[in-house]
């Protein structure tokens, strides 16, 4: 009896503990089922190879984002000094022509508009010139780097360095995608990626794993993959342009300058004034990276990609553009003020920065006619050298401040100081420049050019204009539709796989 | 109570099939553990919360809010009054959350339930206390008191954090951290090599 009683038992609890297994075993299937579950909710249309350039193939997976990047193309906003429409800037401020003498911008620049024109406005400004064949026009392939997914493409097919080489020509049948998804993103599983060597080799150069970033950081180094100062380093590789960020020093204006000062780095030596010049670029990210926004952890996207919500639908507006059209959805996610108070918040700043950055353009102005009536009674390089350092200075420090986009709002105590140290280095170069013309016997005051209109100004720096633009006329009516015929039947040929 | 025990120990032929079916269990019971990333739900991180993907709009929204650098999911969604309550609370709405999941019952668009409100409640007027008793406030706004008292924050402020919009599809594309493979590095190279 007794020992019956006891196998029972032992049954019970047999078949008890086969109950618990099972049931454990149910629990842990049913987790890595659901786990399971998260890699199946995106579901693509169609397959995207690695490096697609075409946004509209990616565009059939992601149609909301698509159809809101598409919305780039707008140009119908403008704020007070900017917007999303083409602005002539040398004709909104003649100054800048004088400014750049002897450099392309001083043909042609203005206020850039939305990422879908990228190929359309760097093939049609003045500054490209007008090739007539592959190896032919003023600027080298480096130029694509920034406009187009073509460039990963043709990077991963030649090699970084054979990207780099050559004419801007060159490379005009490849690249006809204007800056889009695979800039950013990676096809293989849809993360934000860096598809720029440059900024790589930056952060390695820093001592920083650019692998590392965070999500919330690549929302801003995406960005930073274009929307920063550059050079292009002639000497690292022969015949090469490399393209390639200055901030072994650190990201800020002065250690930018000290880097290019240390390499010798110069852009283009002044044709008015003789003095070895630098070009800022955008350093848009650098600035950022000093204001309040970044120190409270907000990324670029957060601002110029808010979430927005369609129908049922949240998602991230790749309409990239400028807050101030779409304060509803940036600003005022913190910011519980009016709409108005916010735009007055953004101007006041604006109109404060200009206001003593139009005051350094005039010193420089004035600087570089001065030093040219300094040659021009036959100074020495010797008396000359210390001023034309300082010109280079000021026009770098106004340059930095003046090429971003939004600086002023990014960062406006930042600004600030470098332009008021622009003016400082300015007004110190017309000092020594002053003192040169009096050692020549030269003591009053140079005239003021008349450079009321961006006409006159190209005029009086000597610009053929009539020329560069009927090269870029005969360019846009012979080269430019070959180009576009090659990549027709290129891009034909790829198709296009639907899963 | 040693008698008790002693009942349970198996006699000497039949402990090293008890040892090897008891590892059974206390082995799934770890695998659980591991997969279920049980441990990560002691933590405050809002990544916990998306554990399962059903609160992803919820993470993703969160993340594209102000909240995102102040606030995580426990600082609104818990109480904080006390630590016992802080982790009463946390388990019984986890236990409540796991049974509804395991069970497949989630309902399309989820909305917060009557104990969660008033947590959240609490939870606004913690931090942001100061409005509510702000002078000039007090002195001018004549419903301030009614509202303060009789009213919820979030009757008025529904955008925050979250928006209005938030169901199971509504964030198709969001990019919300997924989890790690439970399956350690080296095996998984060891299996890629076999492959090839």
């Amino acid at each position: 009896m007794e020992s019956k009683k006891k196998t029972l038992r032992n049954w019970l609890l047999f078949l008890a503990t086969v109950v618990v297994v099972f049931i454990l075993g149910l629990f842990a299937s049913s987790i890595i089922e659901r786990r399971a579950e998260t890699e199946y909710v995106y579901k693509p249309m169609v397959k995207i190879k690695q490096s697609e350039p075409r946004n509209e193939v990616w565009g059939q997976n992601f149609p909301r984002e698509y159809q809101s990047y598409m919305k780039t193309s707008e140009s119908d906003f403008r704020s007070k000094y900017n917007g999303n429409a083409m602005i002539d800037m040398l004709e909104v401020d003649p100054r800048l022509v004088v400014l750049w003498t002897g450099y392309a911008f001083s043909k042609d620049y203005s206020q850039s508009r939305g990422h879908y024109y990228a190929i359309d406005d760097v093939r049609n400004t003045l500054r490209t010139g007008g090739p007539t064949g592959p190896d032919d026009g003023p600027q080298p392939t480096t130029c694509w780097a920034c406009k187009s997914t073509d460039v990963p493409r043709m990077m991963n097919q030649a090699g970084i360095t054979e990207f780099y080489k050559g004419k801007w020509s060159r490379l005009g049948p490849e690249i006809v995608n204007p800056i889009g998804c695979s800039d950013c993103r990676n096809a293989e599983n849809m993360n934000l990626q860096i598809s720029r060597p440059a900024l790589i080799e930056a952060y390695q150069r820093m001592g920083k794993d650019i692998t590392k970033a965070s999500h919330q950081e690549m929302r801003s180094l995406v960005c930073a993959q274009c929307h920063v100062e550059y050079y292009f380093d002639k000497k690292k590789v022969e015949g090469a342009n490399y393209l390639t960020f200055p901030w072994d020093n650190g990201f800020s204006v002065d250690s930018i300058e000290a880097y290019y000062d240390r390499i010798q780095f110069t852009d283009w030596t002044h044709g008015l004034s003789k003095a070895p010049m630098l070009k800022a670029q955008h350093p848009d990210f650098e600035v950022y990276k000093t204001g309040v926004h970044a120190a409270r952890g907000v990324s670029c996207a957060d601002c110029h990609m808010p979430y927005i919500s369609e129908g049922g639908q949240k998602f991230t507006d790749h309409h990239i553009q400028s807050p101030l059209n779409n304060i509803a959805n940036s600003c005022q996610v913190c910011h519980r003020q009016e709409t108005d108070r916010l735009l007055k918040d953004v101007y006041e700043r604006q109109d404060r920065i200009i206001e003593s950055r139009d005051k350094l353009e005039e010193l420089l102005v004035r600087a570089h006619v001065e030093a040219k009536k300094a040659w021009d009674l036959g100074a020495s390089d010797e008396q000359m050298k210390a001023s034309l350092w300082d010109i280079r200075h000021a026009q770098w420090r106004w340059d930095y401040a003046a090429a971003g986009h939004g600086n002023s709002f990014h960062s406006p105590v930042e600004i600030s100081r470098v332009i008021s140290t622009g003016i400082t280095r300015a007004q110190e170069a017309r000092i020594k420049i002053a003192r040169v013309l009096a050692q020549l016997g030269f003591n009053q005051e140079v005239p003021y050019p008349d450079i009321t209109t961006k006409a006159k100004a190209q005029e009086f720096i000597g610009l053929p204009m009539d020329k560069l633009k009927q090269e870029k006329e005969i360019f846009i009516q012979n080269l430019l539709p070959k180009w576009l015929e090659e990549a027709k039947k290129r891009e034909e040929g790829w198709g296009v796989t639907y899963n | 109570m040693v008698k008790l025990i002693e009942k349970f120990i198996p006699p000497e032929q039949w402990r090293i099939p008890v040892i090897i079916l008891l590892g059974i269990i206390v082995g799934l019971g770890l695998f659980l553990f591991r997969i279920s990333n049980a441990a990560s739900y002691l933590s405050d991180k809002s990544e916990t919360c998306i554990n399962c993907h059903v609160m992803n709009p919820q993470y993703a929204t969160w993340n594209h809010s102000s909240h995102r650098e102040v606030a995580n999911c426990n600082d609104c969604h818990v109480p904080h009054d006390n630590v016992f309550n802080t982790y009463f609370f946390k388990a019984k709405d986890g236990m409540r959350h796991a049974t509804i999941f395991t069970l497949r019952a989630e309902p399309q668009v989820i909305f917060i339930k009557d104990a969660g409100k008033k947590v959240v409640q609490q939870n606004c007027i913690r931090c942001h206390s100061r409005f509510l008793t702000d002078n000039l406030a007090v002195s001018n706004l004549s419903n301030l008191m009614s509202d303060r008292t009789e009213r919820q924050c979030l009757e008025c402020h529904r955008e925050t954090p979250h928006g209005r919009v938030n169901s199971l599809a509504s964030v198709a594309h969001a990019r919300v951290p997924k989890h790690e493979s439970i399956v350690p590095g080296w095996l998984n190279d060891l299996m890629k090599n076999t492959k090839k």
